[in-house]
């Protein structure tokens, strides 16, 4: 069976730090796949491979059969990537951004506008998106680039931490979004988060990290059945040593 | 009131003096940029007066009579001033002569009839030329003292014996035209191209670096990294809107400039008209096909520069900051260009001016005036070479996680104490 991401021997060094340290993981296609782990746990790292922007010391990952570093023009055509902390171009209106996004990957015009009004409708930011970016808050501008993320209906959406300085209102309708947009379009999604809650509510399965290494995986019930535990907050503050 | 100041002024001590870029730009800079001014513009008005200390002159005497013997047996007792003595039948062979010899400034020529004119009481005329090379500082000071030893001979033989008139030699020949009037006019061009051909390079650099290092402080590059783009494009796309950008400005500027300088210049010139056009001196297209591309590959190197010293930086402003320590490479040849001739500088200070890609560009606007196409010429061909090498490493660091992950690091010079608690 082919996967839709199989990470193998995972080993990322940045100097004397070991970022990771032989992951290994597979994500089923049309499956939430979430890593998580505290700050520092290799999370991003493992996304940011993923994503083609950075190479593994050792080890490979492939995105549906293709080679992340050998084949990475390839990987780049079947993913978006949401990073942590992206911004947005100060001096472009929300609808310029979406437009400029669009056009690497649409094929012609009606594509292109049928993909900025899906966006459109999942940023939920309505008029506000004719108004230039350096004009919205921390939530519009993650609801706006989570839209850009989703609204080519990737066969990957790379999410790093998508509710990523969130209020609570925001955080609710991103998730929402996601949820709903991969039921309806079968896009298979890696995300990574800091949020118990968010894991549960969004991923099929998830894997706790910790140092650059896995230590559980498997479906939210499942780890808490596995662990013996009410949430996965607790079950990790148990896998990792701190209960 | 002040309760609490010494604690401030510690805090704001040590967090000025830790940024790198504070040190450099505030401290470092302008202890290595002032000596290094002062070098150039020192050793251009010593190579100037050494070359004024022996004059080579050449003198056509037509007359071959007793008055222009003796005036050049005058010239050549004077201590410091060569004759050469030039045995041509017409103007044009003598100036032709004359620029055989490469030491040779000015040329006089003393008419056929001079001797009987003097002899019989009748005004005589002696006819100067200066050589336009279009080289800075010396130019035009031999024609003065030339000037002045003739009138200093007029004195001594009679009161307005005899007149002068001074004309010029451009691009090797004769012409009507005071030195003094002509260098009036085309020194504006000598001022105004340098800078602005620096101040194009440097706009370019700025928004190259700007736009790269706010993609970063943004967040917005490793997004445009995952697209399915290839990044060479992105990198040349970059540079593209860099120069549209700052061509622009490069145009507002001179139109400005320009604006500036013709008001100087009329109000000086308004008496003597200089027309460039038949001197030969109005730039010719060769020389704006020359100028146009070696300004194309400076801007690209320039900005292929940019761009990999930004790939370094987290934020605009270090960017900026980085960026501006590279002016020394192009002020040095505008002021070079401004002041003084290349060929007369020390052999070291020649080297380091011929290895700065940036000389060109100048030395490019100034071959419309000095005719010295060929250097132009290599020059836009060794720009061309360095840009392709800053492109390929530019290239090379968007195409890596470089672009991402290097960082430059500028220790302070030991003002960042380790403190072991806090790295604990």
């Amino acid at each position: 069976m082919e996967y839709a991401v199989e990470a193998k021997d995972l080993v990322k060094q940045f100097g004397e730090i070991r970022a990771l340290d032989r992951l290994s993981f597979q994500v089923k296609e049309r499956e939430i796949y979430g890593l998580i782990g505290p700050n520092g746990a290799g999370k991003t790292t493992t996304i940011r491979i993923a994503a083609t922007l950075i190479l593994p010391t050792s080890g490979g990952l492939n995105v549906f059969g293709h080679d992340a570093v050998m084949d990475a023009a390839e990987v780049r055509k079947l993913i978006t990537y949401l990073p942590e902390e992206a911004g947005a171009y100060k001096n472009l209106s929300g609808y310029e951004y979406l437009r400029f996004m669009g056009k690497f990957r649409a094929e012609n015009h009606f594509e292109l506008e049928k993909m900025v009004r899906d966006a459109a409708e999942i940023s939920g930011l309505g008029d506000r998106l004719r108004d230039k970016a350096r004009t919205y808050s921390k939530g519009m501008k993650r609801r706006l680039l989570v839209a850009r993320a989703l609204m080519t209906k990737p066969k990957l959406a790379i999410l790093d931490d998508p509710t990523s300085g969130l209020d609570v209102i925001h955080s609710f309708h991103v998730r929402g979004v996601i949820k709903r947009f991969v039921e309806q379009h079968g896009v298979t999604v890696l995300l990574s988060s800091h949020n118990m809650l968010e894991v549960e509510y969004l991923c099929d399965r998830v894997a706790l990290i910790n140092k650059g290494r896995m230590v559980a995986e498997g479906s939210p019930e499942e780890l808490k059945n596995k662990l013996d535990v009410a949430n996965l907050e607790e079950g990790f503050a148990k896998v990792v040593g701190f209960a | 009131m002040l309760k609490g100041i010494r604690n401030v002024v510690s805090k704001e001590l040590k967090e000025l003096l830790r940024d790198p870029k504070i040190l450099i730009g505030m401290i470092i800079l302008p202890l290595v940029m002032f000596p290094l001014l002062g070098m150039v513009i020192g050793t251009s008005i010593e190579s100037a007066e050494q070359s004024l200390q022996t004059i080579t002159v050449g003198v056509a005497d037509f007359d071959q009579g007793e008055w222009s013997k003796n005036l050049t047996r005058y010239l050549s007792s004077i201590r410091n001033v060569v004759i050469i003595n030039i045995t041509a039948t017409n103007l044009n062979e003598a100036v032709a002569q004359l620029q055989t010899n490469p030491k040779a400034t000015d040329l006089i020529v003393i008419p056929e009839g001079f001797s009987a004119n003097i002899s019989s009481h009748k005004q005589a005329t002696i006819e100067t030329y200066s050589i336009y090379s279009g080289k800075g500082l010396t130019e035009g000071a031999t024609s003065s003292i030339i000037s002045q030893l003739l009138a200093q001979y007029n004195r001594y033989l009679a009161p307005n014996l005899f007149k002068t008139e001074a004309g010029s030699i451009v691009k090797g020949q004769p012409r009507k035209i005071d030195p003094r009037a002509l260098l009036q006019v085309m020194s504006s061009q000598v001022f105004v191209l340098p800078v602005t051909v620096s101040i194009l390079l440097m706009f370019a650099m700025q928004i190259a670096a700007t736009s790269v290092a706010s993609e970063k402080e943004e967040k917005t590059l490793e997004t445009l990294l995952s697209l399915p783009i290839d990044r060479f494009t992105i990198l040349l796309g970059k540079m593209t809107g860099s120069i549209v950008v700052a061509a622009v400005s490069a145009v507002a500027y001179m139109v400005g400039f320009n604006y500036y300088m013709t008001s100087l210049t009329t109000s000086f010139s308004s008496q003597v008209t200089v027309d460039l056009q038949t001197l030969g001196l109005a730039p010719s297209l060769l020389s704006y096909i020359l100028l146009g591309a070696s300004l194309f590959v400076a801007i690209l190197s320039a900005l292929a520069l940019a761009v990999i010293i930004s790939a370094f930086t987290e934020d605009v402003r270090s960017a900026q900051s980085y960026i501006s320590y590279l002016y020394i490479i192009i002020m040095f040849p505008m002021l070079l260009a401004m002041f003084s001739d290349i060929n007369t500088l020390p052999l070291a200070l020649k080297i380091v001016a011929y290895a700065i890609p940036y000389t060109y560009p100048m030395l490019a606007a100034k071959a419309a005036f000095t005719g010295e196409y060929l250097l132009a010429t290599f020059g836009v061909l060794y720009v061309a070479l360095f840009t392709v090498i800053l492109l390929y490493v530019a290239a090379r660091l968007f195409a890596t996680e470089k672009i991402l992950t290097a960082k430059l690091r500028i220790r302070g010079l030991g003002l960042r104490r380790k403190e072991p608690a806090a790295e604990a």
